[in-house]
């Protein structure tokens, strides 16, 4: 039981999850985005084994960037009518406005929950291939992307690389933010010119080494869709609809 | 479409997506603890960093598709890095790129000088900004506080994505890595800028 996200197929949650954000995006209600993060946070804690402290760590961004939607909706809201509820330095805010600004401020936090949820109980390379064998993106995409993914180490050590070569021969010094903005130039080209020639020299391997890019039937390490991934599918899309429902009984 | 591209082109696209993934790293702590302070409008005036990468691919290789393909992968790279905006990234990312190509359909892509560049970097913009308008609820916000958003964002696009897609390609296309892509081949008649 407490592992079950994790093994449910990368597409289906990738296109559950993806349902699921475009469908709250039609809901101005306080009450659909709550309840749909407090549904989505119980399917976590009960189907899911994961480090929670790291998880508290990635939603703080999050918390404050949903604060900041609260107040700038408060302040900024459309003017839609309604009672003034209260008023604050010359704002007056309506009962409409209160409720937009605390649905936008959960949408932010069911997305941001929904997020680290495929995040937190995905493997990457599990999803580039599934991608490849359910939603039928072509393998040159999904190995080149692949590539890139397996890059990332080289390419970070060589972002230290280049900064410290810079700082032994004294560019660098930035002492203002505009500096340091006009200055990634620097950093970027060599870094760009850096990954051109990584990229055809890893072409030329792959090539060389009989990669073709044609689509194929069957796959070294095969993805598969089971019954599994209908019963969670539905378990979301149950969970979805319960706050869609809600939120219109509670919103009235 | 892919029968046409040769595989380093892609990987390229790719690497470029992660060259840029680093970047916007960097670039996210700044928008974050503004976010808090100042809501949703502090990503606006960087929200062209995310678009860069459509625009000096193109202008590199040159053929259809290669806005929308270096957005979107770099957006699935992102998401494979454990990003937290999630596979909502994989959407938007297809929905700036889409934005940014149709510039280039526009022009039929012969032209690549810097005004159609900052033409795309100005659709790539209005593309994210009509998507995120849907899915972050804007429509909940005062008009005149979304055209403000509005408006940092095209200046955003046209500015940090199309001057600056320009003046990368033109210093990556002098460091002479360019020779065997579009980009480093002799104008053909009427080609060009």
């Amino acid at each position: 039981m407490s592992r079950l996200l994790h093994d449910m197929n990368p597409s289906v949650k990738f296109i559950i999850v993806t349902v699921s954000m475009l469908t709250l995006a039609f809901f101005f209600n306080p009450w659909t985005p709550l309840l749909f993060w407090l549904g989505i946070l119980a399917l976590q804690v009960t189907m899911s084994r994961i480090n929670w402290k790291l998880w508290a760590l990635m939603m703080l961004p999050f918390t404050l960037g949903a604060v900041g939607y609260l107040w700038t909706t408060l302040v900024f809201g459309a003017d839609t009518g309604g009672e003034v509820i209260g008023s604050f330095a010359g704002i007056q805010v309506t009962d409409e406005q209160w409720a937009h600004a605390w649905s936008l401020t959960f949408r932010v936090m069911a997305f941001s929950t929904l997020s680290l949820l495929f995040a937190f109980t995905t493997n990457p390379v599990t999803f580039v291939m599934s991608l490849m064998q359910q939603l039928k993106i072509s393998p040159k995409i999904a190995y080149g992307t692949m590539v890139g993914y397996q890059f990332l180490p080289v390419l970070k050590d060589e972002l230290t690389q280049i900064r410290q070569a810079q700082r032994l021969r004294g560019v660098g010094q930035d002492r203002h933010w505009w500096h340091r903005i006009a200055g990634t130039r620097r950093l970027l080209i060599p870094m760009l010119a850096g990954a051109v020639r990584k990229a055809e020299r890893t072409a030329f391997a792959m090539e060389a080494r009989g990669f073709t890019g044609e689509r194929r039937e069957e796959f070294y390490r095969p993805v598969k869709v089971s019954g599994l991934d209908y019963v969670l599918a539905g378990v979301f899309l149950v969970v979805l609809a319960a706050s869609c429902a809600g939120g219109l009984v509670l919103g009235n | 479409m892919l029968k046409s591209w040769k595989l380093k082109e892609i990987v390229l696209m790719s690497l470029f997506g992660v060259v840029f993934g680093i970047v916007y790293l960097v670039a996210i702590h700044f928008g974050n603890i503004w976010a808090g302070l100042i809501g949703p409008i502090a990503y606006e005036w960087m929200f062209g960093i995310w678009f860069i990468v459509s625009i000096l691919s193109m202008a590199i290789i040159r053929k259809p598709g290669a806005a929308v393909l270096p957005e979107s992968i770099a957006a699935i790279i992102e998401v494979m890095l454990g990003n937290a905006v999630g596979p909502r990234l994989i959407l938007s990312g297809v929905i700036q790129g889409l934005g940014a190509e149709a510039a280039f359909a526009a022009t039929r892509y012969r032209h690549f000088n810097l005004a159609v560049m900052m033409l795309a970097g100005a659709g790539a913009a209005v593309f994210s900004f009509v998507y995120g308008y849907f899915v972050s609820g804007y429509a909940a916000l005062d008009p005149s506080f979304v055209l403000l958003m509005f408006t940092l964002r095209m200046l955003s696009g046209a500015i940090i994505a199309g001057i600056g897609g320009k003046y990368l390609a033109d210093g990556l296309l002098a460091t002479g890595a360019l020779r065997g892509y579009a980009i480093s081949r002799p104008k053909q008649g009427g080609a060009g800028a």
